[in-house]
Parts: C-alpha cells; structure tokens; sequence
C-alpha cells in the first residue's frame, strides 16, 4: 500500500476549528507529507496527541491514533512504540502541554530515546485556555493572568533536550512548508528520538511571536556552512544563543543506539502464541 | 491438629532478617511442611526494628497467631517486640558474646549461641544468621539438609565455596547446640512429608499470573508495596517477548501502558494508594478510549504518604469511585496468594473482553506473605485467554462505515465494540478522551453522548448476566452466624473457623472476590442471624457497599493498626460481635 500513499490519505475528514490563519494548519500538513514522504500509512502508523488547541491535530489527521491527556501524549507514544517497534510512531502537542504540565515527560522521553518523532507546535502561549503565558513566553509577555509580564525566563526547550542527552534536536516554522516538511521528514528518519520544536503562530492571542516576527528573525543553519550539526558544541551555540531564532537541524547524532536496539526489544507484542500459558510452567517450577 | 511451630528472626533492618527467614522458609518447604510468613518492617533501609515470621505446620496454615516458639533475637528489641506473643516454652536463640546484654523473662529457655564466632570460623561472620538457623534445627529436631537444599537454591549461583560454608555454619550452629544444652528438641518433632510444595508471595503470584496470560508490558513506578511485582517481572516478562520500564512516574507508567494497550499488547501497571491517585486522571481516558488495561492496585495504609509498610485495606472506595466523571471498571480483589494468580489471569480477560480497566486490588499483607501450595493450583494446562472482539484482517469489514471509516466505538447490543489494533489495513481509527461518536470523532451532540455513556455502561451489565460474579465459602453453610469479608483477610477467617468451633460456635464465612460488579448477597444476609463484616480499614468500606446493597445493618469489625488480622484474635473479636447488638 505505502507505495501510492499521498500526504492526503493522512487526512481525516473532519474540519480542523483552528482560527483561520492558525499555525497549526501548516505545521499539520507538513506533518502529514512527512510521513507519506517517508513511506508510511496511515494504517501502520501510531499519531498521539497532547491537549490543547495543537493536539486537536489528532482529530484531524487520519491514522491510528489516540488523543489523551493534558501533557500525557509522550508516554503514551512511549508505549505503543515499545509494544510495536513495526509502526511509525508520531508525537504532537503544544509548548503547554510539552513543557509545562509534560515537562517531567519530556526529559525522560528524550534521554530513553525512543525511535518517535515528536513535534511541539510552539506557539508561546495557551490558545485552547484563551491566552494564558506558556513555559515559552517571554519574560515580559502580558496576558490575562500575567498583567506585568511573567517575570521569569522562558524554557529553552531546545536547550533542556541537548541536556536530556538528545540525539535529534531541531527547529522549523509553520508557515516555511518545504523546510519544515523536510525537517520534519528527518526527525523521522532519525533512529532514535526526533525531536522538531516548530514555531507555529497562535494569530489569535499572540500579537509578538507573529509571522512577521518570525519572517523577519529567522535564520536557516542550512544557509550556515560552518554548522555541523554532528558537532555538539556547534549545537550548543546555536541553541544558546539568546539573540537569534533559528530553523534547522541544531543537533544530531548519528551514532546513536535507539531504546529498542539497546534493550532487544523488537518483538511486535500484539500476538499471544497458542500455548503461552504452558510454556510458562517453568515460572512455577522456579517456586519449589 | 498437628502440632505447628511459630518461629521468628528479629534484628535491625539491614542484618538480612529477610533473606534467612526465607532461607529457612524454603527449608520447610522443601521438607513438605506447610509455611505461613509475615513480616515486620519499618520504612527505613538501615536501622529500625525487622522481623520475619513464620508458622509451619503439616496440616495447612493459612494465617499468624499470637505465638511465638522460637525466636532468633539479634537485638534486645527483638525480645521486647515480642514479649507478648512469647510463652513459658519459648527458646530464644542469641549471641552472648555480642556487647547486648540479653534480658530474657526466667521462664523461657535462653539459647547462648556464639553466633558470630562460629560464622567466622565457617569462613565469615556474614553467616551468623545461618549459625542460628543450625541452632534451630538442632532445638526442634528438624534435619538440616532440608537447610542445604534451601542454602543451594539461595547461593548456587555464587558457588560451590559460598554454599560450602554456609552449610558449614549451619552445622557448627546445630552441634553448639546439641553439645551445650539437653533440650530435647523442646518436645517437637518437625515431621516431615513427600509433598512438593511451591513458596510464593502474592506479588509474585501475580506476576506469574501476568506473564501466564500472555502480558506482554509492564511500566510501573517503584512503591512499596508493589515494587516487587515489577521485580519480578524484569527480566523473566523479557524471557516471553515483552518488556518491562521503569517509568518516570505513575503519570507516565500508566500512560505507557495505555499506549502499549493500544497497540495491541497485554498491559499491566501496579501502583500503591498514592499512585493510584496520579493515575486517577489517565484512568478515565482508559475506560472513555476503550482501551483493556489491567491496574494493579497493592493496598498500604493511607491516607498520604501514611504507613507505607503497614497493612491497610483502605483504598476500597478510591478503586470503585476514583475518577471525574461516571466512569465504568471492574475491580476485582484476590483473597489468596493462589487467588492472585487467577484473578490477574481473569482481569487481563475481562479488561479485553470489555474493553475496559480492570483494578486488581490486592493488599500489602497478601503481597509480602510467602505460603506454601502444591503446585497444580497454579496450572498453567488451564489457563485460558479470551481476546474479546478483537479483530483480524478478515472480520474489520464489517464493522465499516458507508464511508469505508472503522466504527472503534461501534454502538453495540452487549455494549462491546470491535477492536482493530495498528497494522490492521482499514482498521485506522482516532480515539480520544473527549466524548466520541461511533468513529471515536468528538462530539456534544446530546444522542451520541447519551449513546456512548450507555454503550459503556452496556458493557457492565452484559458482564454482570455472562461472568461468574460468584463468592468463596467456608464453615458451615447453614450457621446463623455469617462473617464476610474481602480480600486478604480470608486465611485467618478460614483459620478463625477452627478456634470457634472449639467454642461451640457455629460460622458461615462468605469472602468476595469481586468489588465491582459483585454477588448479590441478600438472600445470604436474610438468611443469617447475626452478619459481621470484616476489613483492614477503618470505616468499613465493604460493609457501607453490603448496607447499600442489602438495605440491612450489618456487624463491623475493622482493625486500622497496620497490623493484618490473626486468627486466633479474629476468632475472639467474633464471639464479642456475635454478643453485641446490631448497630441501630
Ligand atoms: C489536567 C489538565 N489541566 C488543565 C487543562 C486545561 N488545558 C487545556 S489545553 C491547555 C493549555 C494548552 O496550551 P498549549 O499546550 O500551549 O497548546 P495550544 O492550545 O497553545 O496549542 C490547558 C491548560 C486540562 N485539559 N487538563
Ligand atoms: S487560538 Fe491560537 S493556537 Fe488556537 S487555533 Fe486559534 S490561532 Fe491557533
């Protein structure tokens, strides 16, 4: 089938309610042109979804696919990946749900490096709670319940993955589909955890993380030929580097030995062999 | 009744009460004598008193009674813990030469035994506890090389040498005895038998029951009394093609199992009291997406952080109304070890047969007992596995839409929808959290709710006409007076029996395995005089449900001292109920 898989076959359809303009309608279907790009379908294909206004992805994508809790969506993709190294595993959720209430989640999710892709639609707010700071909110950024500002740093989550001993760091932008697809489309083909933080505008509440903004700053390590992104302390510099935002690959690690290769877990667990139960007599006998 | 001795090792924790006492346990056993054990444990790692207890007896011992006959004392404390189960007849086993004092009450027989010089003479003062097991065997007349046998099982591995000189502290132990003291074995005589018995906790009980159903991933988060269920699991769940992880948290352990749920594997999680709370949240999105996943709860006492080393059968309520919203479950509670290993074996069917979670509720005494059993009670010939609806590439296109759109929460007679897992071409399918319609798409359209809240309920009902919801019982069917009860409290219940009946009282003793659904047990309540309901909480959960259910006052004894129940102390606390009025 994987063959004449077209990026449309991912669609599901239902009729996304994201505000017109919303980021997350392109970071969707770049979404979904990486993974019929990569040879997937939605039939062995996992997506699992966090809450808020960018899990609502879920719904709108076609593929087996579970939609869970607030914060929840990397553990759950933990679990299926393991009980099925067979199916394509993808991750999706927002910077709430990733790095706040998901944060604990996401440390551990990077360092067991498991082979799953996960995008985060950061879109430096709460859109589904209408406008709340997110953990990637700007020190000075008013909302309804940060008058003045947060008056505290935002996460750099690419920072906190590069210091969960990632293996695949990089970063993209909603509305440059192509770069953003083929980043995407790496972070998949990585073996091992992909992680991709996308700038994904929220038009709605944030009038300072905008297209413009983005438009205007970004910089793409792809027009750097100095970077490496197999050299870490290459990676460390552009990802703490506080005064530019970038898109692009920041880090990978090619040499890295995804969780399935390191504990042998390879076996499709969804079958229980005839005569199971018997072949477990020896778990009595160790008793005597 | 054959004569059945009490022994015990006591000590600070750390001084490997633990592993002796099951060295010795093993050593019974193997000389087919029936072991009942319990432990004493403080929730700390080093220091603080630590006792490993144990009854043995040819005849079956189910339960602790208030005696103890021979007690290895490594500490004074020991002595004093224990002061008021020991007797005129009781030998304490110490080492004089050790800088404590020994005070032991004139009337017991006190056994000088240098247990750290002869363990240092057997290669290492390691083996000191072994020195004491020797002493014991010499003291009740009981062969040591039913202690080798048990001292080859527990150190094989490191060898031949180690398991040498264990065997050799054992005898110098045994002939410090039998040249320094003319005890004449006290009066016992360890007799021993051709059984071959299995010695199990009901942790690992469950555990096999798992691995035995075809379970093929287990995420937990370490907490006591649970741990050792993923203890047991690491390693040998790998040995049949699954996994085990060790999550970050219950959050994330429950989640993972879900996932792995999902994809189609057999799941299992296990947490205690606290974590259950955290898994509260993720267990609605269990019973709403659908998902067959087995949530082992081991009881500890609560509230909080508690006693997390005491029993408590106390989460009953948190188990059956744990979770926002209405929320369909089985929960279902072993009343035995034996129990524990097919009522997991059930819970794994029942959760995909309904496509539902299942809490399996056990509690800390149940799950740091080991007990003897024949083996055949846990026979693996007669497992069975039901995967429910759970269909394959051939049966998926009957469950489509005009669409050609996998109907996963299909509105169904019996309430049960079909389950295609990944990898089944067609199969595709969302599901959510959120309230759902036949294709798992959301939805507030008040029929489709209604719809899916029936749907899931349909599924208690239809299991409540086609599943056994049925009780164990013991005593005399016919007696007036009948005590009911759950969980692990039945072996001295059963145990209780016997002391009654030398007391001329008559006992029905009904134990229920199943919390939800559970028997309808009017006519037995009708039936009886007296109803007493006994539980290792407080308040009486089990009784309230009993009340509810029967519209009928019932009789409570609780007992919330982080200490399980004995039988000879149940048996008195019911003969003062049986006095007693009912409540108004
Ligand atoms: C346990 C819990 N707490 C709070 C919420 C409410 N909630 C829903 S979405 C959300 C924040 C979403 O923010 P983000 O992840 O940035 O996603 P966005 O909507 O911006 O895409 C919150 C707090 C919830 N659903 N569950
Ligand atoms: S509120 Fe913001 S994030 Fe949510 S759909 Fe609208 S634009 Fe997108």
């Amino acid at each position: 089938m994987s063959s004449d898989v077209r990026f449309t076959d991912f669609k599901s359809d239902k009729q996304p309610t994201w505000c017109p303009g919303c980021g997350d309608f392109g970071t969707m279907n770049g979404m979904m042109k990486a993974l019929a790009e990569t040879g997937n379908d939605p039939d062995n294909t996992f997506v699992v979804a966090g809450i808020g206004c960018s899990g609502k992805i879920g719904t709108y994508m076609h593929s087996y696919a579970l939609h869970g809790v607030h914060g929840r969506a990397l553990p759950v993709g933990t679990g299926v990946k393991m009980a099925r190294p067979d199916i394509e595993v993808m991750v999706a959720g927002g910077d709430g749900d990733g790095y706040s209430i998901g944060a604990g989640h996401f440390v551990h999710a990077v360092r067991r490096n498991v082979d799953m892709s996960y995008v985060v639609m950061d879109n430096r707010i709460y859109g589904l709670t209408k406008g709340q700071a997110s953990p990637t909110s700007r020190s000075d950024f008013e909302t309804s319940t940060t008058p003045e500002g947060p008056k505290q740093p935002p996460v750099n989550p690419l920072a906190l993955a590069l210091a969960s001993g990632a293996t695949f760091i990089a970063q993209s932008f909603a509305s440059d589909a192509l770069r953003h697809q083929e980043i995407v489309q790496q972070a998949i083909e990585h073996d091992g955890f992909g992680f991709v933080n996308v700038f994904s505008p929220c038009v709605t509440f944030n009038d300072v993380d905008t297209y413009d903004y983005f438009r205007d700053n970004l910089v793409d390590l792809q027009e750097d030929e100095d970077h490496d992104p197999n050299d870490y302390k290459a990676a460390e510099k552009v990802i703490l580097d506080s005064e530019k935002e970038y898109q692009g690959v920041m880090y990978q690690d090619d040499e890295s030995v995804p969780y399935h290769e390191l504990h042998g877990v390879t076996e499709n667990m969804s079958d229980i062999p005839e005569d199971a139960p018997e072949d477990a007599m020896d778990l009595v006998r160790e008793f005597y | 009744m054959a004569e059945d001795l009490n022994w015990a090792i006591g000590g600070e924790a750390g001084d490997g009460i633990d592993s002796t006492g099951k060295i010795f346990a093993q050593a019974l056993s193997r000389a087919g004598r029936h072991v009942y054990t319990s432990k004493d444990f403080a929730s700390r790692i080093r220091g603080g008193y630590t006792a490993y207890k144990i009854r043995t007896s040819v005849d079956d011992v189910q339960s602790v009674v208030d005696r103890l006959d021979i007690l290895v004392a490594l500490t004074q404390r020991t002595i004093d813990e224990n002061l008021d189960e020991l007797h005129e007849g009781s030998a304490i086993i110490y080492d004089g030469e050790r800088s404590w004092e020994a005070e032991i009450p004139d009337e017991m027989t006190a056994v000088d035994v240098p247990l750290k010089s002869l363990a240092e003479d057997a290669g290492g003062a390691i083996m000191r506890n072994i020195v004491a097991l020797g002493a014991a065997c010499a003291i009740t007349g009981f062969d040591v090389e039913y202690l080798d046998e048990a001292l080859e099982k527990r150190f094989g591995g490191k060898g031949s040498k180690i398991v040498e000189n264990n065997k050799e502290a054992a005898r110098l132990g045994q002939e410090h005895v039998e040249e320094n003291y003319d005890l004449d074995h006290l009066g016992y005589n360890l007799e021993t038998t051709d059984n071959d018995y299995v010695l199990l906790n009901g942790n690992e009980a469950i555990g096999m029951g798992a691995i035995a159903a075809g379970c093929r991933f287990y995420a937990g988060y370490p907490i006591t009394p649970a741990t050792s269920i993923m203890e047991y699991l690491t390693g040998r769940l790998e040995d049949y093609g699954g996994h085990v992880v060790q999550a970050e948290d219950e959050l994330s352990a429950i989640n993972m199992s879900l996932g792995a749920a999902r994809a189609g594997a057999r799941s299992m999680t296990a947490t205690s009291g606290a974590g259950i709370d955290l898994m509260t949240e993720t267990f609605g999105l269990v019973a709403t997406s659908e998902t067959p996943l087995v949530i082992c709860d081991v009881q500890r006492s609560g509230p909080s952080t508690g006693m997390p080393t005491k029993q408590e059968q106390g989460d009953l309520n948190l188990t059956l109304y744990g979770g926002h919203g209405e929320v369909p479950r089985f929960v279902v509670a072993p009343t035995s070890i034996t129990e524990c290993f097919w009522k997991t074996i059930e819970a794994f069917n029942l959760a995909e047969k309904y496509q539902t979670p299942v809490f399996l509720v056990s509690d800390l005494a149940m799950s740091v007992t080991e007990q003897t059993f024949p083996p055949e009670e846990f026979d693996m010939d007669a497992v069975e596995i039901d995967r429910g609806k759970l269909v394959d590439q051939d049966e998926v296109d009957e469950w489509l839409d005009e669409q050609g759109r996998f109907r996963a929460h299909a509105v169904t007679d019996d309430g049960v929808s079909p389950r295609a897992i990944p990898g089944t071409i067609d199969g595709a399918h969302m599901s959510t959290g959120l309230e759902h319609d036949e294709l798992g798409r959301r939805t507030e359209d008040q029929g489709e709710r209604v719809q899916q809240v029936d749907k899931r309920y349909r599924k208690v009902e239809t299991a409540q006409e086609r599943e056994e919801w049925d009780y164990r019982e013991f005593g005399d069917p016919d007696a007036e007076n009948l005590v009911v009860s759950w969980g692990s409290n039945e072996g001295a219940l059963v145990e209780a029996l016997g002391y009654l009946e030398d007391e001329g009282v008559d006992v029905r003793v009904i134990s229920v395995p199943y919390i939800f659904p559970r028997p309808d047990l009017s006519e037995e309540i009708e039936a009886a005089a007296d109803v007493i309901v006994v539980e290792c909480n407080a308040t009486g959960q089990f009784a309230d449900l009993l009340e509810h259910d029967t519209l009928t006052r019932v009789k409570r004894i609780n007992k919330y001292t982080g200490v399980r129940f004995k039988a000879d102390e149940l048996a008195e606390e019911i003969t003062e109920q049986l006095a007693a009025e009912v409540p108004a």
